[in-house]
């Protein structure tokens, strides 16, 4: 699918509220962007407001609509770029660099198994949209820490999933245990056509390990910071399957499993 | 807008440019990376990406930290070497060097054959380049624990090594220490012009982990915060030598510009800031040429230099 040009965007902020403890939903008006911007594929955010802070915020985003001209961000605050973020209120203005990289590139047939650690689950939203027009099947695991920092499972039924299975650390909702654990429970009964995975890195390692043992193909969603988002700085390096290394926002950031070194 | 009538030209030891200003290498890509947010012909010059004779795969991940006001960067000069690199870019850079923008290239190294091979593989595949850049300082290669012009001496010999292999310009990238008694051996060796400074070698540890924040102990500080020092060293280097100097460090407005042309340099680079900032360097041009005229000169020639104690 072709995508529209990193580009320079002017956005407004309609929204940005707590939707589970640490974890925040940012609506934007960004009409262009809302048209260009595929599913997986990533923006780089300016917060105003404190010129110490240089770097651009690299956030994907969980749905885009382009007749309304919004865009839909899950984020978690992490650090005092994502809290400064969070701080943002409805009619304040900035720039994003975007659409950029490469997402998620949709499975030929299905059924498909999301699998989602913490903050993980935009992207993995994103691909649930992605497969619900497309009319495939698919299951999603989401795992977090704890209840009050989940986020993911009610989307993923409200876009038709079959079946939503939940993991947590300390077992307040869900099962307690990993996203890898749920996963080795619905590969043992059910079959899959390929797996697409975003969370912390140890948990995707473990998806992709599962996954290849079941001889799944695997699409991952990954995670680095970045310099400028459009393949100028090469800060983003991956180490790469057969050495040397990909990038993360021009080869990524969703990536073949099998493209990487785990 | 001031300043329609202000000749904003300068010769970069031969490299003419329209005006004074460059983007520093490593921080613009190949160039057209930024077509999508301004149009780059506008610029005097843009520096490439520094390239090998060889492939290089640079340095492991992570690369990249943030500090206050800062960046530093542990990339190593990965590159597809000279040869991909002119396949690949080359019919963008030969159109960009027709629409008015100069292309300066730079050349990286291990060793001095290596500084040899790179410049002769551009003498025959660049031919869209109007001048190399020789970076003999970055701070994330290793050359036998120290970069390769990190004295005098050394710094000379590279120069020596290379100024007969080709007619173009030849631009020398200092490393942020010893900058006046490496300009003059440069100088003395057939540079026509240099820039400064690199990024300065700094560290950033996790105190969580005791592990540096990069993948390696230090890494190459760059942005706002380090303009002050590579100003002053431009004006070091104004006062060693008699040839060009092209001011890089920490720009991010036209004013941060207008002080390295005071200093001493007669082009400015834009670093860090294109990459936070993507179409920054139009607007810092266009306060650049407000500046000229607000001094009340006609050419920025007659600014360069012209700081007052």
């Amino acid at each position: 699918m072709a995508s529209a040009r990193n580009e320079l965007h002017e956005f407004e902020v309609l929204r940005n509220e707590e939707l589970a403890q640490g974890i925040w939903r940012l609506v934007l008006h960004a009409p262009r962007l809302s048209e260009g911007i595929r599913p997986g594929q990533f923006m780089n955010l300016e917060v105003p407001g404190d010129n110490s802070h240089i770097l651009r915020i690299p956030l994907s985003f969980s749905r885009a609509d382009a007749g309304a001209g919004v865009v839909e961000l899950v984020y978690a605050v992490v650090g005092e770029g994502t809290r400064r973020l969070s701080q943002m209120g409805p009619g304040a203005v900035s720039t994003l660099v975007g659409p950029a990289g490469h997402g998620w590139r949709l499975p030929s047939a299905g059924p498909v198994l999301l699998v989602a650690g913490g903050v993980g689950a935009p992207p993995v939203i994103a691909a649930a949209e992605m497969l619900s027009l497309a009319g495939l099947e698919f299951d999603a695991i989401f795992g977090a820490q704890t209840a009050a920092r989940l986020w993911g499972p009610e989307r993923a039924h409200d876009l038709g999933a079959r079946r939503v299975a939940i993991t947590t650390d300390d077992g307040t909702a869900g099962v307690r245990g990993f996203t890898t654990q749920a996963m080795e429970r619905l590969l043992a009964t059910e079959e899959y056509a390929q797996v697409m995975t975003c969370g912390p890195l140890p948990m995707m390692a473990g998806v992709v390990r599962l996954a290849q043992a079941s001889g799944l193909s695997c699409q991952v969603s990954m995670e680095r910071m970045m310099g400028c988002g459009f393949g100028a700085c090469n800060c983003c390096n991956i180490a790469a399957a057969h050495g040397g290394y990909k990038s993360c926002c021009m080869d990524g950031p969703v990536f073949g499993a099998e493209e990487l070194a785990w | 807008m001031v300043g329609k009538s202000v000749s904003m030209a300068v010769s970069l030891g031969g490299i003419q440019m329209k005006n004074p200003l460059n983007t520093a290498s490593g921080t613009f890509g190949y160039g057209w990376q930024f077509e999508s947010f301004f149009d780059v012909s506008q610029l005097g010059a843009i520096t490439t990406k520094g390239c090998s004779a060889e492939p290089w795969e640079g340095n492991p991940a992570p690369r990249l930290a943030e500090l206050p006001s800062t960046i530093m960067n542990s990339v190593g000069l990965q590159n597809p070497g000279v040869a991909s690199f002119a396949r690949q870019s080359g019919p963008y850079l030969s159109k960009l060097d027709e629409r008015g923008c100069a292309v300066i290239c730079q050349v990286a190294g291990h060793s001095i054959e290596e500084y040899v091979r790179a410049v002769e593989l551009y003498e025959e595949l660049a031919p869209f380049a109007s001048g190399l850049e020789l970076n003999i300082s970055c701070p994330n290669v290793s050359a036998g624990g120290a970069a390769m012009g990190a004295t005098p001496a050394a710094a000379a010999e590279v120069m020596r090594a290379v100024r007969g292999r080709t007619r173009l310009p030849l631009v020398v990238k200092m490393a942020p220490h010893d900058v006046a008694e490496i300009a003059r051996a440069l100088e003395s060796e057939g540079a026509d012009a240099l820039s400064l400074i690199n990024t300065i070698p700094g560290m950033a540890i996790d105190v969580r982990t005791r592990r540096s924040r990069v993948s390696r102990p230090t890494a190459g500080v760059s942005g706002p915060a380090i303009h002050a020092i590579a100003v002053r060293m431009v004006w070091e280097a104004h006062q060693a030598v008699r040839i060009p100097l092209c001011g890089i460090g920490g720009v991010t407005s036209g004013a941060d510009a207008a002080e390295f042309i005071l200093a001493g340099a007669t082009a400015v680079s834009i670093g860090t800031a294109n990459l936070t900032n993507p179409d920054c360097a139009p607007r810092i041009l266009a306060e650049l040429q407000d500046w000229v005229a607000s001094q009340g000169v006609n050419d920025v020639n007659d600014l360069i230099g012209a700081f007052e104690c």
